[in-house]
Parts: C-alpha cells; structure tokens; sequence
C-alpha cells in the first residue's frame, strides 16, 4: 500500500501564520524595488530566484545607491547574508528522507527560513516517505504568496507610509522569533537559540554581511559542543 | 546587461549552489549524525541571531519602530505562543497588536 501524498497538508500549512508572515515581509520588499527604480518582473524574479529575503534587502539597497560599491560587492553581500541556506539545507536533508538523493532536487529551490523552520517542526509527524511532497506542498504555496504580495507591495507602495512599512517588516522577524520560542522547551534548539542570541553581539565587531554569518557558526558551535558535553540532544 | 539583472542572475546561481552544496554534503548521513546535528544548531543559531539583532538593533525601516514596541511585540508573542501550545497564527497577531499599541502609546 502506497504511502498518501502530503502536498495538500503541506499547501495548507504554508496558508496559515507562515503565510501571512511571508506576505507581511515580501509586499514591503516589492515596495523597496518600487522606489529602488527597478521593475516588478525583477521584484518577482528576486523573489523566486534568490528566496531569502536579507540578501534580496541588500541587492535593493545597492540598486538604490546606483551599484556605487559595484555589482561584485553587492553580489558578495547578499550572498554572504544568504549563507545559511548551506547548513539549512544539510540539515534539512536526512529529515526529509528521501530514498535517493536526486529526488531531493525539486525541493532545492525552496530550501529557506520558513520552509525550514516549518518543516523541522512538522515532519517528524509525517511518514518517511510523503516528506517531500510535503516540503513541496509548503514551498510551492510560499512561492507563490511570496511572488504575489511583492507584486502587490510594488503598485501599492505609493499609498503605504514609513511606518506601515516598518510594521510590515516587523512580521517577519517576529515570527522566526515565535517558531523559536515554540522550540524552546526542547534542550537541543534552546541551546542553540541562546548561543545565537548572545552571538549576535558579534554585529559590532565584524562587517555587517559577515554578521549573521558569525553569528550562526559560532553560536551554533558553543550549543553543539554544549550538548555533546552534556550528552544530550 | 544591466547591473541589477545581472546582479540578480548571480545572487541566484549562488544561493542555488548553496543550496544543492548543502544537500550533497548530506550524502547519505542520517539526522543523528553529529555533522547534522552541528549544521542544524548554526541553522538555528543563525535563526537566532537574526531575530535578536532585528528586535535589539534593527537596521532601514524596522529602526522606526521604538524599541519598546518591539520590545513588547516579540514578549507578548513569545507568551502567547507558549500559552496557545505552539499556535502560531494567533500568537504572531497578538505580537502585532501589542507592537502596534505599544508604538502608538510611545509616539
């Protein structure tokens, strides 16, 4: 007997507070390439192409000072805040178990924050087997909200202020920090969201794109070296 | 081709080689593996930090909402997520509200 497709699951899950924190974040980032002079068919581009929103932030921000650094730093830069996608996608690869490699493929392009972070917490729940078409569920739909609320940011932007803007931009940061607290009960993910926290700090002695970047790695080395000292996950 | 496509071409390519560098690497290891167990803790660290410097010292249009505000924001979130057992879309609301309230009391 054939194990049932999750990809509606995984679509309805995307739907729920993922969705509107993806919708919040991606309609103010349309408005930023908006006034950054670019067009929507770049908005959407960068959404689906890049689909990790601090590195799309400073590809703006570099479009808006006319490349003044040149197209190689900014390119370094989103890149360099976008690093994470690496460890992310190593540790999301056992998770999603598939039984070869290459059937991971599709769902490569969807590997980030909140696809991530979603999945981490929901498949363990689901059979082995419909993990992918889960992940894919999730991502499709994310995509999709993703692209959608950038086109609609852009040709509204005209008519949202700084501090609606601002309030949008706060959805997001607020809910990476919700699916962190929901993980907080668990010794493993505590660890390493305190050693991040504290981690953070870094931000004042290394360049700004670096710093996520030494954040994460040092942060998330102290937990792990932490937890196999105590011998505990 | 103009400097924005361009840099966006890049950025893309990059990102995917991550992305696809990251499940190679995985190879075969199951999630036990202490490698896995390392990358998924900088996953999570990396969360973090984000989130820390995003409430503590935001940069761009974030930096206008006050502190307090994002301060009160993310508590009552954070409460209300532990409180509701893990729900998330009511939790983020409340988190929303409690900024925007605490933004129009301190403004």
């Amino acid at each position: 007997m054939s194990t049932p497709s999750a990809f509606l699951p995984g679509l309805r899950e995307a739907i729920g507070a993922p969705g509107v924190a993806m919708a919040a974040t991606f309609c103010a980032f349309g408005a930023a390439v908006q006034e950054a002079g670019l067009g929507p068919g770049w908005a959407l581009l960068a959404c689906w192409g890049i689909y990790g929103m601090p590195g799309q932030l400073v590809l703006v921000q570099s479009a808006a000072a006319g490349w003044a650094g040149g197209v190689g730093a900014a390119v370094m830069g989103a890149v360099a805040v976008n690093a994470r996608f690496l460890p992310m996608a190593v540790s999301i690869a056992p998770v999603l178990a598939a039984r070869e490699r290459w059937r991971l493929l599709p769902a490569v392009p969807f590997i980030a924050v909140t696809p991530w972070a979603a999945a981490m917490r929901a498949l363990p729940a689901i059979a082995p087997a419909a993990r992918v078409s889960w992940f894919l569920g999730f991502g499709l739909t994310s995509w999709v909200v993703a692209g959608s609320a950038a086109l609609a940011g852009y040709f509204i932007a005209g008519g949202l202020g700084a501090e609606a803007r601002a309030a949008l931009l706060f959805v997001n940061p607020l809910y990476y920090g919700l699916l962190l607290a929901a993980d907080f009960g668990r010794p493993a993910p505590r660890r390493a969201v305190l050693c991040g926290a504290v981690a953070a700090s870094l931000a004042l002695l290394v360049p700004a794109s670096m710093a996520l970047l030494a954040a994460g790695v040092a942060g998330g080395t102290v937990a792990f070296l932490l937890g196999r000292r105590h011998g505990a996950r | 081709m103009a400097p924005a496509d361009l840099a966006l071409a890049l950025t893309a390519l990059a990102c995917l080689g991550l992305r696809l560098a990251g499940v190679w690497l995985a190879g075969g290891m199951s999630a036990e593996h202490p490698a896995i167990a390392w990358a998924t803790a900088v996953a999570q660290a990396t969360l973090a930090a984000f989130v820390a410097l995003a409430i503590a010292a935001p940069s761009g249009a974030l930096a206008e909402v006050p502190l307090a505000a994002r301060l009160a924001g993310f508590g009552v979130g954070a409460a209300a997520v532990v409180t509701l057992r893990g729900r998330l879309l009511p939790a983020l609301l409340a988190g929303l509200a409690a900024m925007l309230a605490v933004r129009f009391l301190v403004v």
